[in-house]
């Protein structure tokens, strides 16, 4: 994006005859991709985890010349965390702006209410955040993981290290919903016993009473799904209280944007399957994380966030030029069984059901990191799409 | 079983005391001078991110425990004499502004902070035990302090010669100025006081929880419950108030979900207000 303005700023200072030619060349040859996120209204965290992915992936792209010699420009829209006007920004971007995909939103609420907007005007939307599972369509991608991703390898750990009871305790919506319904599968068959399942409003402030009673159901592990500012909140109390002192959380969800929230030696021991540990030691994940820094300062926080929407950027640049066509429709025919290589190994995108087969992390929170203990290797999605 | 009920009974307790805290500054604001200040839950959190920032700066736990209601007082007084006075007798319009401010410091904590959320220490983490479980201290400090917080506000309304000049500007505005009272200052000066009780709550609770830019939200509602539902306007009236809303939300969580609980409480409170409110504005007039 600087490149492009820059240059024509340079033709603007040059001959300024020629300003109002060389804007519409310059627009002419940027492909320009939206980016629907929220930057206010309560997910700003998550808003900024998804840009420093995309910011990094265009520069990357940029710099090795472009899609097919054209640079990528991405337009940056703020969703506020609210539906309708996540709605309003992807309109915009998709008749005003002329844009090729978009990529984003966050939560849920904003991908189903832009889904209808995006399949009508024909506009792939790239969706890079971990969730329920079952959104389908020709004009939809995902590039994060839906539940068995997340569980399949997470409770069968928990089950033979940790113990054989559990408690599920969520938020009220969708997606610990769909969590805990694979979830009660997964510990049906392993022979488990689920002895609680309860779910919360948000904005709830006081969880000594349900901490009481988790802790009173004897469950061994405590399956949590109940993201964000509330998440926190509840882990400081049960801390407090003494809870995690006698059950072992597997915290759906978790990654590195929580780190340092509960407090120095506080919320130790919390499981989670993701996939991408910024800690890690290997070659690709360490790269990645230093390339993200370089750009971001020394003490950003690098989540599995960053990279899946780098990912979904990255994708893109490879699907167009694999078709060797920049519009549409070629976004949604080169992604369609593209293999990509992320720092994680390679993912492979479903031709079918749109959505990723990647590598999968086993990860626990250890002093002030997230660090992994296994390696679970590639896991095919169960995207509730034929 | 004792034990059982001994420890229902002292988490009870805990979140009644919690959220008297937090509606004692509204009781004030609220309760007693009639403004709705929607902004109070950012007040709140103005008091826990005046904390965070105090102890960045070095000062400790109690200093900033202390200085955060401080600030805050001051951003009662300057929203007071700012906004608030000039739309005295337009309380929808000052609905409006009040949830402006709040957005406005919303933003402005993220703009300063980011949006991530921060952890206040607690001054001592040690445990006693108490009912059969090891009850954190700091937990029993909070519920002190907010019944010494009530103990001062209802002695400094009912047995100062301030409390005295205040009632007297709510009770008749004309005749108080008539006699010489200064009565804008004594309306910046009350408002100030409830909004430094908020940040006192802010700060006092920021140990127990997420220190994040939405946290005010969270206990706007039950706080505004509490001084809605309170028998009688005042500090007196908003401590039945709160232990009404916090007690059945913290003993209907202990049997049913979280969720039941909150509609529960929700449900409770419309019909108290329903059955109740003929007679308190009928009173009032």
């Amino acid at each position: 994006m600087p490149i492009v303005r820059r240059s024509v700023l340079a033709q603007l200072a040059a001959a300024p005859v020629l300003l109002a030619a060389g804007r519409l060349r310059a627009q002419a040859r940027a492909v320009k991709v939206g980016a629907v996120l929220p930057f206010s209204g309560g997910l700003e965290l998550f808003g900024e985890q998804a840009r420093l992915g995309l910011e990094l992936a265009a520069a990357e792209i940029n710099a090795k010349g472009g899609i097919l010699g054209r640079p990528v420009e991405i337009l940056f829209e703020d969703d506020k965390t609210d539906p309708k006007t996540a709605v309003e920004k992807a309109s915009r971007l998709v008749t005003r702006d002329e844009v090729v995909a978009i990529f984003g939103p966050i939560t849920s609420s904003n991908r189903d209410a832009m889904a209808p907007t995006m399949a009508r005007a024909r506009t792939p939307l790239l969706y890079a955040t971990n969730y329920e599972g079952g959104a389908c369509g020709r004009y939809l991608f995902v590039f994060n993981t839906v539940p068995n991703q997340e569980l399949a390898k997470l409770l069968p750990y928990l089950f033979k290290n940790k113990g054989q009871s559990f408690y599920f305790f969520g938020a009220d919506y969708v997606w610990p919903q769909k969590m805990f319904q694979h979830a009660e599968k997964i510990v049906a068959a392993l022979g488990g016993k689920v002895l609680g399942r309860e779910l919360t409003p948000f904005g709830v402030k006081e969880f000594a009473p349900v901490i009481r009673r988790i802790e009173a159901s004897g469950a061994k592990v405590l399956l949590f799904a109940l993201p964000g500012a509330d998440g926190i909140t509840f882990i400081r109390q049960a801390e407090d209280l003494g809870l995690l002192k006698k059950l072992t959380v597997g915290f759906l969800g978790f990654s590195e944007a929580y780190l340092g929230a509960f407090g120095p030696g506080k919320g130790q021991d919390m499981y989670v399957a993701v996939p991408f540990v910024a800690s890690s030691e290997a070659t690709g994940p360490r790269e990645f994380v230093a390339r993200i820094r370089a750009r971001a300062g020394r003490d950003a926080v690098v989540s599995h966030y960053v990279m899946t929407h780098w990912l979904a950027l990255t994708a893109m640049a490879r699907a167009l030029e694999k078709v060797g066509r920049i519009d549409r429709e070629a976004v949604v025919e080169g992604l369609e069984g593209l293999t990509v290589e992320a720092p994680t190994g390679p993912v492979t995108i479903g031709a079918k059901d749109h959505h990723v087969t990647l590598a999968m992390f086993l990860a626990r929170t250890q002093g002030d990191q997230l660090v992994t203990v296994e390696a679970l290797g590639p896991i095919a999605p169960e995207s509730g799409c034929a | 079983m004792l034990a059982d009920l001994a420890l229902v009974l002292l988490d009870t307790a805990n979140r009644v005391l919690t959220l008297l805290l937090v509606a004692l500054g509204l009781a004030v604001t609220f309760g007693l001078m009639g403004i709705v200040n929607l902004a109070h839950g950012e007040f709140f959190l103005l008091g826990a991110y005046a904390h965070v920032a105090l102890e960045r700066l070095g000062l400790g736990f109690w200093w900033g425990l202390l200085l955060a209601p401080v600030f805050v007082g001051a951003a009662g007084w300057i929203l007071e004499v700012v906004v608030i006075r000039r739309i005295q007798d337009r309380p929808l319009d000052s609905l409006v502004a009040t949830w402006g401010v709040g957005l406005a410091i919303k933003q402005a904590v993220v703009l300063l902070f980011g949006p991530a959320s921060h952890t206040v220490a607690p001054p001592f983490a040690t445990t006693v035990a108490i009912a059969g479980t090891s009850y954190p201290v700091y937990r029993l400090f909070v519920m002190a302090l907010a019944l010494a917080a009530t103990g001062l506000t209802i002695l400094l309304l009912l047995r100062t010669p301030f409390g005295l000049m205040v009632r007297g500007t709510v009770a008749d505005r004309g005749l108080a100025a008539a006699t010489g009272l200064p009565v804008r200052r004594l309306d910046a000066l009350a408002f100030a006081y409830g909004s430094a009780l908020a940040g006192l709550a802010g700060a006092a609770t920021a140990p127990l929880m997420s220190v994040d830019p939405q946290m005010g939200v969270g206990f706007l509602l039950p706080a505004f419950l509490s001084v809605l539902v309170a028998p009688a306007s005042g500090a007196f009236g908003t401590v039945v108030g709160a232990a009404v809303v916090g007690g059945s939300e913290s003993l209907a969580a202990t049997v049913v979900s979280p969720v039941v609980a909150q509609l529960l409480v929700l449900a409770g409170a419309v019909l108290l207000l329903r059955l109740a409110a003929g007679r308190r504005y009928g009173r009032e007039r």
